[in-house]
């Protein structure tokens, strides 16, 4: 976080351009960095467009009685494989429409709407989930939910996948590794403290997370106890948690059912905004600074690619897909840019420069340790995680034909990689202005 | 079942509240600190 903010304060630019004044042979790392979330977002924009429709869903608790055969089978008509690809499902097609939409509303006009935005948006959403931890933990059954959130499994420790998807999730989490910490740091005031707007802003998303957890495994402690079943017996990651467990929960909440519903899809609704439209941002000032194209027709164009993108997802097949292309692109994806990251600023750029740069501007100095850190052991962790998970991939069964792994995972990501090299060699206009 | 959070896991709740709380609180205050000058 701080090496992604002190980056981008220092080089007041998009990805691209910033990994362009470091090396002009790494532009394409910038690219990369970019085309990432811009293909996360194709998919991320889907889970938000059925956050949408289940808010007007919980109006009248449509899902009813069994919320697994309404999400799988009204809402999405899933169909049994990757292969077969069904019908289109019309409320998630309209509701991915209305997604796409908003993101253009918010961001052809620059940074300026998207704080105005965010202003409303994050408070709003931190409230609701306080509502809903309030809510969930005073029903029966929360005590139980609650302490399975929390027992810790220390055998685990010693999965290498279980560390996988940490980084992941914490890639993911704080949008490091998808030029998006970059792009927001280049608009940095000149005098922003870089050191503690990072810890402030790590720890900020890991207690709205923390809080987030009372707000979700109380209510399924509540089901479970209600259901009489183990939570472990219920679906506790995934869309099955958002869209068939938490459903079923609210369903039989002995007081205002319909209310909690609604807050819990808005409350989702408006973070998965905010994470949408960021994703979207970094492609759209890397084209827009490169090409000076004006930044209403860049992020037309970008929405209208990414809406393109996000049609195989509203088919029947669309979860199984989402599934497999999330799995390669968070999981994978997020952590190579992340160690491709720290290999390049660390190795063929003046690390130390960036600390100084930070420590220029800010309260809390950070010291030589943290050269190491970039330079040595991130990467070190990364490399190994990456080598374990690639041969566990190779040696695990997957649910999905080897086919479907390599059109839905391996293509996406080999194709984002050699774009990132097109996107470089194009040639943009030099005149370009900086930030 | 209903037994209460065990001492694990109230271990795992201090800890992650004064991590996360306690550390935003602290760097909110050195912000604002920091503005005052």
């Amino acid at each position: 976080m701080i090496l992604e903010f002190s980056v981008g304060h220092w080089s007041k630019s998009a990805p691209p351009e910033t990994f362009q004044k470091i090396g002009k042979k790494w532009e394409w790392a910038g690219w990369w960095s970019s085309l990432v979330p811009f293909v996360i977002t194709a998919y991320y924009v889907i889970v938000m467009a059925w956050c949408f429709a289940y808010i007007i869903y919980a109006i009248d608790l449509r899902w009813g009685a069994n919320a697994e055969h309404f999400f799988l089978t009204t809402f999405l008509g899933v169909t049994e494989g990757p292969m077969t690809i069904g019908g289109i499902s019309i409320p998630a097609l309209l509701a991915l429409i209305i997604m796409w939409v908003l993101i253009f509303i918010i961001l052809y006009k620059g940074v300026s709407r998207i704080g105005k935005v965010v202003v409303i948006t994050v408070p709003l959403a931190c409230i609701l989930f306080v509502l809903l931890a309030i809510r969930g933990l005073t029903l029966p059954g929360a005590v139980d939910g609650v302490s399975y959130y929390l027992t810790p499994d220390f055998s685990r420790l010693v999965d290498v996948n279980v560390w996988l998807a940490a980084y992941a999730q914490v890639f993911f989490s704080l949008s490091l590794a998808q030029g998006i910490m970059i792009s927001y740091a280049s608009y940095l005031k000149k005098k922003s403290d870089i050191s503690n707007n990072a810890f402030i802003t790590a720890l900020a998303d890991s207690g709205i997370s923390f809080l987030a957890g009372f707000a979700v495994f109380s209510i399924v402690g509540y089901l479970a106890l209600m259901q009489g079943v183990g939570i472990e017996s219920l679906g506790i990651s995934g869309p099955a948690l958002t869209f068939i467990t938490y459903p079923t929960a609210i369903s039989l909440f002995p007081v205002a059912p319909i209310l909690f519903g609604i807050l819990f899809y808005i409350a989702l609704f408006t973070f998965g905004l905010d994470s949408a439209f960021s994703m979207v941002e970094p492609i759209t000032a890397g084209i827009h600074h490169k090409w000076k194209i004006s930044k209403e027709k860049t992020t037309g164009f970008v929405c209208i690619a990414g809406f393109l993108t996000s049609l195989i997802f509203v088919t029947g097949s669309g979860l199984h897909w989402l599934e497999i292309v999330d799995h390669f692109i968070s999981d994978f994806g997020l952590v190579l840019i992340g160690l491709v990251e720290c290999l390049i600023i660390g190795w063929a750029f003046q690390i130390s420069k960036f600390r100084l740069h930070a420590n220029d501007v800010s309260d809390v100095r950070i010291g030589r340790w943290w050269d190491i850190l970039i330079k040595f052991v991130v990467p070190a962790i990364l490399i190994f995680i990456l080598i374990m998970s690639v041969y566990n991939l190779i040696v695990t069964p997957s649910n999905y034909p080897w086919w479907a792994l390599l059109l839905g995972g391996v293509a996406p990501c080999g194709i984002i990689f050699l774009l990132s090299f097109v996107f470089m060699k194009l040639k943009g206009k030099t005149e370009a202005k900086n930030g | 079942m209903g037994d209460g959070l065990s001492l694990s896991a109230i271990i795992m709740l201090i800890f992650g509240a004064t991590i996360c709380y306690g550390g935003l609180a602290y760097f909110l205050y050195r912000a604002m600190k920091g503005r005052k000058k």
